[in-house]
């Protein structure tokens, strides 16, 4: 792994979640919104203008297009469940088969897709965020592995990443959006009243996982193959 | 010095045996008009993508291709860029961005035009190509005509020398088709730009044509004026002759008769060319008999139906009613928008009458649930694409007859019927487009359906897919199947339906056997129809023009 | 829809404007901003698509905020006037008037958005980051083509399913997952094909040339120049007053706002004015253009007396 990924890492892990919690905890009052709102945006930047900088070809924004796209209009495949959303297990497929950076880009691409049919909002950025989150790390735990194999490692990480970077995220941005005031008691009933939706989310995520991972895995991997896609 | 220039070039696929080009030579000249054609697989949609670096195939390659005096992967990417365009088959995969004016700045960003110089080529194309109404739309809203309209102003925007255009209109309607010929015609003649061009609707493209290259099997037969071109299409067909425009094909029916030196390429050619022959012979059969098909049962029954998709929105049909009878084949012809695909819908119990009824087999289509699909009705959608889930052919056809005791059996004998029986193990989409719409009606039949409804079957197929098709599709009536199929292509339904309908707007306003019914038209007919009419009445494809000629000339022991 | 005078200036004016309400109205907690916030997002939503959807989306929102007026009392016990307790536990006046001042903020900050919304179309988003993000706009761009085609590919896969017998819309909960990831499944074959072929139209058109520039439909005229000078003044006025504490309120542990000052004044004068800018513009071009067709008629009478004079 290059030294570029290891500072991704780093961001991600490190550097995001804490600054998350210095403003939410040091600087109250509404302020903690704001910060936590810019801490966002900057932790996406370094990923766009990576790709950037390399001026990717032709093709590789096609499949991100295509894959973003996919995740957006996959709800309509299931239109006889309204519930029901792909869009964050094609995320993960894409981060599985092109890599921790094509899956960052789909899963935020795809979130901001997404609101310019149904309108954007203050969850936009967080939603960019998440999504682009999940797709990263699962280029970066499956695609040089040989878990991608796996279904239900695919299938664990699925329902895993869903509830808790998803749920969690998304959870604390309304928290913050909501109430200035941050106390324990508030947090915890944000939380409890997003627990039934984020379960549905995490195990309809599992399921698609476990159903979509391999036939779509070797779909992609059929293109890879015959047009010499995004070699590596 | 010519433009291009190909000398012995011969290029073959990875793992592959036969070459895809083998030993072609041949010169462009600066504002020429080439037609390149051949049967479908004879390597000339190979040969464009030599024309464009960028889209040249992979595998391994010999000869040289001079463009402007220089080997063409020697020039400047920026210059072939600009220089050469290329317009693909399909109008919806090229286009790239949401809105029209940026689709038709797209190439002149990509060579980093200024906004000023941007701003000024973009208008000039929008009016050139009447794009100005629709330049600020969204690409998703124009029709296949608009949309391929528009790539070709894109690709024309960066001022190319060289358009090639590998079968640009073969997703169109033959109106569109025939107006997007055209404009490139008028890019040619007025622009001087060189074109070089596939296609299968070899009657539109003929009379532009400066040269015709005859390809076969990967090679070059013939590269000729088209008046030289028909006369060596006379001569060896080269496996075209089903695409070659009906002028021409008379004549080379009629090659064994004394049918002088000339070869038509144009209607007005053609019936010039009749007159002569026929002249001074007294015209003993001025028409074939019409066969009256034998009077069957009811199948289909619609009785004044109406449909509208919106509450408020138009009628798309109105008032229609028309019968299909068991084992007959039904075309229904017309132009765009007219209903046809609606009708079919509605026949096929996806959509539901707002008013009147639908009957199949006396019982109203909506009252049939699941059994309306099994052993009853397949549809054949126009994208083949639409059915395939699986990764080869045989998967695909397999999921059709699971749990059957002769599942194996019946695969086997599909696959011979259609002719796919080589195909069974690739990928459906490693397939050519007249494959994948053999491989989809495989998968219908599988059904085993009493009516196949078709929407636009022969939507992209080359002149001898089409051929086969017809005959596959006769021969499946033979069988008992009903046939109900809309589209655009007369001959093809005066070649082989036993009745036909026009639609227009949201009703037929006539039907019946395609002698009579082509007959009766004047303008919506067949070309062997127009060329012919002065002499002979209701003579609709060119075998009935063939027949009538050879029992006037010949007698009728001649047939 | 009627088209606004504000939506056609250019996007970058548009994305300003946006910023800094939505920036005002997440920040600040004093009432009388939030109530300038709320009525003039109220107003120009109106104006841009109708009391209607407002309604539709005041009726999808309210239950959101009712959760969110009354979660502050009942879970933050802090301030001094207690009203009465609940289950032992203290209801302030300070914690309900915070819930209400929250569920304000709330609401405003939607409706904001739904004003963004209908100004601030994909394609103005695209071009504005067009230029900082060459690729993903251009990738944003293609999305906008893909997904309504993509979503006409679904339409004819599940009719061309349920033709062949395999109808989408009936069946349990597990046959419909199936049937969807049986159109999904369809779905991504055909589009990932047809996908390399995009490609190829992109660099057969010279995409991956150095020196991409971008063209855009936007011209940056004289009118939005000044309208971007007065927000950018407008802002800097009102956060000026912000990072001052001129807008700061206290509501725990008593409710406490700072008495009212010729600079707290000045900012909210400035605040209603930025709220109100697209309003006014939009009002400003209903007048000229009335002004326009008097004239045009006066004119015309004019000619047709001299008309009848000659």
């Amino acid at each position: 792994m290059s030294w570029r990924k290891w500072l991704g890492i780093l961001v991600v892990a490190v550097l995001v979640p804490g600054t998350l919690i210095f403003g939410a905890v040091v600087v109250q009052d509404r302020r903690a919104y704001l910060s936590s709102f810019l801490v966002i945006v900057y932790a996406m930047v370094p990923f766009f203008l990576h790709f950037e900088k390399r001026r990717p070809k032709a093709r590789e924004l096609v499949m991100i297009a295509v894959l973003s796209s996919l995740a957006v209009v996959g709800r309509m495949a299931f239109f006889m469940l309204p519930q029901v959303k792909p869009i964050t297990a094609i995320v993960i497929i894409a981060g599985v088969c092109f890599g921790a950076e094509t899956g960052f880009l789909t899963g935020a691409v795809s979130a901001l897709v997404s609101n310019f049919f149904f309108g954007q909002g203050a969850w936009t950025p967080w939603q960019m965020f998440c999504w682009g989150l999940i797709g990263f790390l699962a280029g970066i735990i499956f695609h040089h592995s040989r878990l991608r194999k796996s279904r239900i490692a695919l299938c664990v990480y699925g329902g895993l990443s869903t509830l808790l970077l998803f749920g969690g995220i998304m959870n604390f941005s309304s928290v913050l959006l909501m109430n200035g005031k941050l106390s324990w008691p508030v947090i915890v009933a944000t939380y409890a009243a997003g627990i039934p939706f984020d379960l549905m989310h995490a195990a309809s995520t599992a399921v698609f996982m476990l159903l979509l991972a391999r036939p779509m895995q070797e779909k992609l991997e059929r293109v890879q193959v015959k047009y010499g896609l995004m070699d590596s | 010095m010519a433009l291009i220039e190909l000398e012995k070039l011969t290029f073959c696929y990875p793992l592959r045996q036969a070459p895809a080009l083998d030993d072609v030579s041949f010169h462009v000249e600066e504002g020429d008009f080439v037609v390149v054609c051949g049967e479908s697989g004879c390597g000339k949609s190979t040969l464009l993508r030599h024309l464009k670096p960028v889209l040249t195939p992979h595998g391994t390659r010999t000869g040289i291709i001079r463009y402007d005096g220089a080997p063409l992967e020697r020039i400047d990417p920026r210059r072939q860029a600009q220089e050469i365009g290329f317009v693909f088959q399909n109008p919806d995969n090229q286009l790239v961005t949401d809105k029209v004016w940026h689709e038709l700045a797209f190439g002149l960003e990509s060579l980093g035009r200024s906004q000023q110089e941007i701003r000024r080529r973009v208008a000039e194309m929008a009016s050139f190509f009447g794009i100005q109404d629709w330049f600020s739309a969204d690409v998703s809203q124009l029709s296949g005509g608009q949309k391929q309209l528009l790539n070709l102003a894109s690709v024309m925007a960066m001022q190319p020398r060289v358009l090639v255009l590998d079968e640009p209109t073969s997703q169109l309607d033959p109106i569109a088709a025939s107006e997007f010929l055209q404009t490139v015609k008028k890019l040619n003649r007025d622009i001087g730009t060189t074109v070089i061009l596939t296609e299968h609707r070899l009657e539109e493209v003929f009379p532009l044509a400066d040269r015709i290259a005859v390809m076969q099997q990967g090679r070059l037969m013939a590269y000729e004026p088209p008046a030289q071109a028909g006369a060596f299409l006379t001569q060896h067909s080269c496996g075209l002759q089903p695409a070659l425009p009906a002028p021409l094909r008379l004549r080379v029916a009629l090659d064994d008769i004394d049918a002088g030196q000339e070869f038509p390429l144009t209607v007005r050619d053609g019936r010039k060319w009749l007159s002569r022959l026929m002249e001074g012979r007294p015209i003993a059969y001025r028409r074939l008999p019409v066969k009256q098909p034998p009077k069957r049962e009811e199948l289909f029954r619609v009785k004044e139906v109406w449909f509208r998709y919106e509450k408020n929105g138009r009628d798309i049909v109105r008032d229609l009613s028309f019968t299909v009878r068991q084992g007959e084949f039904f075309c229904i012809v017309g132009g765009n928008g007219a209903g046809k695909t609606t009708t079919l819908s509605l026949l096929g119990g996806v959509l539901r009458p707002t008013r009147g009824k639908v009957l199949y087999r006396g019982k109203e289509v909506s009252k049939y649930h699941g059994e309306l699909y099994k052993q009853n009705l397949a549809v054949l959608p126009q994208s083949p694409q639409a059915l395939f889930v699986h990764k080869t052919v045989h998967a695909d056809l397999m999921e059709m007859v699971r749990g059957e005791d002769d599942a194996a059996q019946r695969i086997e004998e599909i696959a011979q019927q259609v002719g796919i029986a080589e195909l069974l193990d690739a990928h459906p989409y490693d397939l050519s487009g007249g494959e994948q719409q053999k491989a989809a009606l495989a998968k219908v039949l599988l059904l085993r359906p009493r009516v196949l409804l078709m929407d636009e079957p022969t939507k992209g197929l080359d002149g001898d897919y089409k051929q086969m098709l017809g005959q596959l599709l006769q021969q499946l009536q033979s069988t008992g199947l009903t046939i109900v199929m809309v589209t655009h292509d007369i001959e093809f339904s005066a070649q082989f339906a036993d009745r036909c309908a026009m639609f227009f707007d949201g009703s037929i306003v006539s039907s019946g056997e395609p002698r009579a019914f082509f007959g009766g038209n004047s303008f919506y007919t067949t070309a062997a129809n127009r060329l012919s009419r002065h002499i002979f009445d209701d003579a609709v494809t060119c075998g009935d023009v063939e027949s009538l000629c050879r029992r006037n000339l010949q007698g009728e022991e001649a047939i | 829809m009627v088209q606004d005078a504000f939506s056609g200036y250019h996007p970058a004016v548009n994305f300003l404007y946006f910023l800094m309400v939505l920036l005002a109205s997440m920040l600040f907690m004093h009432p009388v901003p939030l109530c300038i916030g709320l009525v003039s997002a109220i107003v120009y939503s109106v104006m841009l698509s109708g009391w209607r959807a407002l309604r539709f989306s005041l009726v999808f929102v309210l239950p959101m905020i009712l959760v969110v007026t009354l979660v502050n009392p009942l879970f933050s016990h802090q301030g001094k006037s207690v009203l009465f307790y609940l289950w032992e536990n203290p209801v302030t006046v300070e914690s309900c008037v915070y819930g209400v001042v929250t569920a304000v903020m709330f609401v405003t900050v939607i409706v904001w958005f739904s004003c963004y919304n209908v100004v601030m179309t994909s394609d103005k988003f695209i071009y504005l980051f067009g230029r900082t993000v060459p690729s993903l706009s251009l990738i944003l761009s293609m999305c906008m083509r893909f997904v309504p085609r993509f979503k006409a590919q679904v339409r004819t896969i599940a009719t061309a399913q349920k033709c062949i017998g395999q109808d989408v819309g009936t069946g349990n909960v597990r046959q419909r997952m199936r049937h969807g990831i049986r159109i999904l499944s369809v779905l991504v074959s055909w589009t990932l094909e047809n996908a390399i072929e995009t490609a190829d139209s992109m660099r057969a058109r010279g995409y991956g040339l150095s020196g991409r520039t971008h063209y855009a439909l936007y011209h940056f005229g004289a009118r939005d120049k000044v309208t971007l000078v007065v927000l950018f003044a407008l802002s800097a006025v009102v956060f000026a007053g912000f990072f001052g504490g001129e807008l700061s309120m206290q509501y725990f542990p008593v409710i406490e706002g700072k008495a009212f000052t010729a600079f707290s004044a000045l900012a909210f004068t400035s605040f209603l004015a930025l709220c109100l800018t697209p309003i006014a513009i939009d009002v400003a071009d209903a007048l000229r253009w009335r002004m326009l067709r008097k004239k045009d008629i006066s004119d015309g009478k004019n000619r047709m007396e001299n008309d009848g004079a000659d």
